[in-house]
């Protein structure tokens, strides 16, 4: 190594000088020759001619004298270096189309590799990311519930596999601080949750046990977003007390700007939080609420298992405890926390990937066919080399050299198409992947990209080598220069034929198999484009107030009402399809058995009157609230028809007495409560366009007071000015309002298609790059083959093959590899497109039409692809033709 | 390729793999030489018999450089010349002493083989 090392330092500081002192070094010793003749009495000419004849030849001499300083092996690379950059100047097309192929192939595979890199394989940023658990309740049918304060603490009691229990829950607050009031993402925390998923803060410190003390202050975390955005970074903020609502607050530590909240999408825990509270956690009411997402951090022996065990029987010895509404049937399961929150995503990235991967395998097979046609086009200049004395090695070498130079060029360029489609696609990605904002060309990254662009090179740079090996001098040269005056060395049955066959069959197929599923990706978002929501989008706008009160929110819903342009105006809690937390709780019918009582959860959410108008939802039967339904008077409910066919299937549940949550007491005092139906409304979709979630209950605002609520309001369609209308609207009622910016229902709507639109817009791309590919492969390999064939044309021809036949002679060719390829491809779609049966809607993976429509599409697109170099056959001069041979 | 030779190159002894650069480390044995004093003594110690082609004598020359056997240093000649002699190091020297055992212990082996039987 060490002699190496002085090699190359040497080579490199005192080459030039070596050069001129070996140069002067062989004139001194000219000068002794000359010398020496002179003294023999030769003439000055002579003597010196007489000198450089006996010293040899200088150049020689002094070439070979330098070497003995160089690397031969590294400057016969660098030269192989050379002459394959000489050959990609000289004729470009080739290796362009190679590194272009290489560039889309792998470049796609790049940038969703670095998806699954950084969504699947990365560690989630957190400390031990990897004994991190989520912990989901269960009563009854429901899974993925959240716990209640009580729950919590008993299960804190009895753990002894985790290192910690800590809970969230997220909800709409102010803003803190002074200047206007606006409406963020709150999170109340148990004190011990953040540092789960946190190291340290960037100023300050954590929640701790004292801030849990019903004496301590009001304590809050801010986000270093939060911090910079309102606060200008002042590093003097921790241990401020700040205006925080309508009370104040001590700040008492900043989180660091990369921290991130990566949860399951269905935890209602959005990624845009951005000031924390702690919760103190205690079994103060056993029936209390259920609204704490739970994770944990295992002990260091703990594993699942053992924790899912510990967590079963805690489980049943709360149930003992007795619960929320009697409950007996509580269980906990305990999943991996990173396993959970990419549990959605997980298998969309897994499709793409795969479709991904059939476009670099048609790519390969496009690269495989192109040197093949290469190396026999080339297999002259090997075979003169090979006769001058071009070793074995050395010529495999070469070839080996050009191939992996064009893979670090196809690698380099499809990192960099990769590098670019990894943003457009960040851009344009779905909610799902909302949490997934950070995806680096890391190390794995560049590995997996040049690992596939090397190992592709050198398994297609080694195919020339292989038939280097087997050169037969005498017959290859004379073969090869026949072949170079276009004599058919290749007929049907020759094996690199049926090997170029074999690829071109494979490309239809896997372009069918990706086009196919295409079609369904489509047709799903066809269907979601056309899914009724329950509601109407259209003119509809929408923003969340803290509520001041209920009379001043009333007031507001008036003022909004009367704004010129505006039809009605109402509010809800949970808008439709937004992402700002959530609350459902179980329900039963009057006379269900204890087995029923908690068995059924459905989304509760309290409304104002005149939601259903405003929103454009559909109200089947029955009555909507007005201003007399309120706690004191009968407790009333609207349901949904979901639930309504659930519970009195047949009959109108209008008047039945239904058991569901509620807090006529204040904010979150939930309790349960008996109340009548008066209206049932055709189901919302609330969680997505395509999934019943659970069924609806709503409950006039009184019966449910909440803190922060959505205004929806239903225009005419003259909308220009509205914000700024709300905005003074809410000022007359009271300047102190905290409230979002207004923004139109359709954004929502549109960002439920989104995940659809993702998907059917990235396959569509794969499948157009796939198709693309797969008609330059038939279009290539089929003019290479009428290239090669032109002599043998031109006599089809001259001994009176008509046009006609010759064009459906080529066809035949072409078909003879489009066939089997789409049967074969047919074949595929019926084992793959199942897999992707989650991500369809209103669409089965073996729709017939579907089928149809593809198998006419790449008929009619490699028909074509056939066509041009057929007709180019069909116009071959025979006369031109022969004159070759 | 000399001019003064009475023996064709044809009949001259060929050298053998490695004993040029073993007869240059003895050429500068006692004193320090430059590349064409060394091909000349190297022709006339063996009476002739050795042609140094310069092709050959100066990758050795490099070669022995690189292993650090020989270093060489421009100085002026007798008669006036600025020539680049070399001269033997320490390692250069334990080199000497080291092949000619070996190529010694060789030549008598060989001469063993080759002599007339009886």
């Amino acid at each position: 190594m060490q002699q190496w090392w002085s090699k190359i330092e040497r080579a490199l500081a005192r080459r030039r000088n070596l050069a001129s002192e070996l140069e002067q070094e062989i004139d001194a010793h000219l000068e002794f020759l000359i010398e020496e003749n002179l003294k023999r009495g030769m003439m000055p000419d002579e003597a010196r001619s007489a000198a450089r004849r006996e010293f040899g030849n200088t150049a020689v001499v002094q070439e070979r004298g330098y070497q003995s300083w160089q690397f031969p092996g590294f400057e016969s690379l660098l030269q192989d270096i050379r002459y394959a950059l000489r050959g990609i100047m000289k004729a470009p097309g080739f290796p362009l189309l190679v590194i272009l192929t290489l560039a889309v192939g792998i470049g796609a595979n790049t940038a969703i590799f670095s998806f699954v890199n950084a969504v699947l394989l990365r560690p989630l940023p957190y400390p031990s990311a990897d004994r991190l658990a989520i912990l989901w309740s269960g009563l009854g049918y429901s899974g993925r519930a959240p716990f209640s304060s009580f729950e919590v603490f008993h299960l804190r009691q009895r753990s002894t596999q985790f290192e910690q229990i800590a809970g969230i829950w997220v909800t709409n607050g102010a803003l803190p601080g002074d200047g206007p009031a606006e409406q963020v993402k709150v999170a109340d925390v148990t004190s011990n949750f953040l540092p789960l998923l946190c190291a340290q803060p960037e100023l300050g410190r954590f929640f701790g046990p004292d801030d849990d003390l019903s004496s301590a202050p009001s304590t809050i975390i801010l986000t270093h977003g939060v911090w910079a955005r309102r606060f200008g970074s002042d590093p003097s903020i921790v241990g401020r007390s700040i205006r925080y609502g309508n009370h104040r607050s001590l700040v008492v530590g900043v989180l660091p700007a990369d921290f991130r909240l990566v949860f399951p999408d269905d935890a209602s825990v959005p990624l845009n939080v951005e000031v924390f509270e702690s919760i103190p956690v205690g079994p103060w009411r056993a029936d209390g609420p259920a609204f704490l997402h739970v994770i944990g951090r295992l002990r260091n022996r703990a594993t699942l298992a053992t924790a899912q065990s510990e967590m079963n029987s805690a489980a049943a010895q709360i149930n003992k405890l007795g619960g929320r509404a009697s409950l007996d049937n509580f269980s906990v399961s305990v999943f991996h926390f990173q396993a959970d929150t990419v549990r959605e995503v997980r298998p969309t990235l897994l499709c793409l990937f795969a479709g991904v991967g059939l476009v670099l395998l048609i790519g390969c097979a496009n690269i495989a066919n192109l040197l093949m046609a290469r190396a026999r086009r080339r297999l002259r200049e090997t075979t003169i080399r090979a006769a001058l004395g071009a070793s074995r090695f050395r010529l495999a070498r070469q070839f080996l050299t050009e191939s992996l130079l064009l893979g670090v060029l196809g690698g380099g360029a499809a990192l960099a198409t990769g590098y670019a489609a990894i943003h457009a696609i960040l851009a344009a990605r779905p909610p799902s992947f909302a949490n997934f904002d950070r995806v680096p060309l890391d190390l794995r990254v560049l590995v997996f990209t040049f690992g596939i662009a090397l190992g592709i090179s050198i398994l297609f740079g080694l195919a020339p080598v292989f038939s280097v090996r087997s050169i037969d001098l005498t017959r290859d040269l004379k073969e090869s220069m026949r072949q170079s005056a276009g004599s058919h060395r290749f007929s049907l049955r020759s094996p690199l034929k049926s090997w170029t066959s074999a690829l071109v069959s494979a490309e239809v197929a896997l372009a069918f198999v990706l086009l196919t599923s295409t079609g369904l990706l489509m047709r799903t978002f066809i269907n979601i484009l056309h899914a009724d929501p329950g509601f109407r989008a259209g003119h509809v706008f929408t923003f969340r107030v803290s509520v001041p009160g209920y009379a001043p929110l009333r007031s507001i819903q008036q003022k909004l009402a009367a704004l010129p342009g505006v039809q009605s105006a109402s509010a809800i809690s949970h808008l439709p399809l937004d992402d700002a937390g959530n609350w459902y709780d179980y329900y039963y019918r009057e006379g269900a058995s204890p087995a029923e009582q908690n068995s059924v959860m459905a989304d509760h959410r309290s409304t104002l009157p005149g939601y259903f108008v405003a929103i454009g939802a559909t109200l089947l039967e029955g009555r909507d609230f007005t201003d007399a339904d309120d706690a004191r008077h009968q407790h009333v409910a609207i349901i949904d028809d979901v639930l309504a066919r659930q519970l009195w299937p047949g009959q109108s549940p209008i008047g039945h007495k239904i058991n569901l949550s509620d807090s006529p007491q204040g904010f979150y005092q939930f309790q349960r409560d008996w109340a009548i139906i008066v209206g049932v409304v055709h189901h919302v979709q609330y969680h997505s366009l395509t999934a019943i979630v659970r069924p609806q209950i709503y409950v006039p605002y009184p019966l449910a007071p909440r803190p922060s609520m959505s205004f929806v309001l239903r225009t005419s369609g003259a909308e220009a000015g509205l914000g700024t209308a709300v905005r003074s609207t809410i000022d007359s009622v009271s300047k102190d309002i905290p409230t979002t910016q207004v923004e139109p229902m359709q954004l929502l709507v549109d960002r439920a298609r989104s995940e659809s639109r993702f998907a059917s817009l990235l396959a569509t791309l794969l499948s157009v790059i796939a198709l693309v590919l797969a008609t330059s492969g038939i279009y290539g390999v089929l003019s290479y083959s009428v290239a090669q064939r032109t002599t043998e044309i031109g006599i089809r021809m001259a001994i009176g093959a008509p046009r006609a036949q010759v064009l459906r002679m080529i066809l035949a060719d072409g078909f003879a590899w489009i066939l089997p390829g789409l049967l074969s491809g047919f074949l595929l779609c019926l084992a793959v497109t199942p897999l992707l049966a989650h991500l369809l809607f209103g669409v089965q993976p073996t729709n017939l039409a579907n089928y149809a429509v593809m198998l006419t599409g790449v008929l009619i697109v490699s028909a074509f692809a056939a066509f041009l170099p057929a007709r180019r056959a069909m116009k071959i001069d025979p006369l031109t033709a022969l004159r070759y041979e | 390729m000399s001019t003064v030779d009475n023996l064709s190159d044809d009949e001259r002894l060929g050298l053998l793999q490695g004993t040029l650069e073993v007869l240059i480390l003895r050429s500068l044995k006692l004193e320090s030489n430059h590349a064409y004093g060394i091909s000349q003594f190297l022709q006339q110690q063996s009476d002739l018999e050795f042609l140094v082609d310069n092709g050959s004598l100066y990758p050795a020359l490099q070669r022995l450089l690189q292993r650090k056997w020989i270093a060489g240093q421009w100085k002026t000649s007798p008669n006036g010349r600025r020539a680049r002699y070399y001269s033997l190091t320490p390692a250069g020297r334990k080199e000497l002493l080291r092949a000619t055992s070996k190529w010694e212990r060789f030549a008598v082996a060989m001469a063993k083989i080759l002599a007339p039987e009886g």
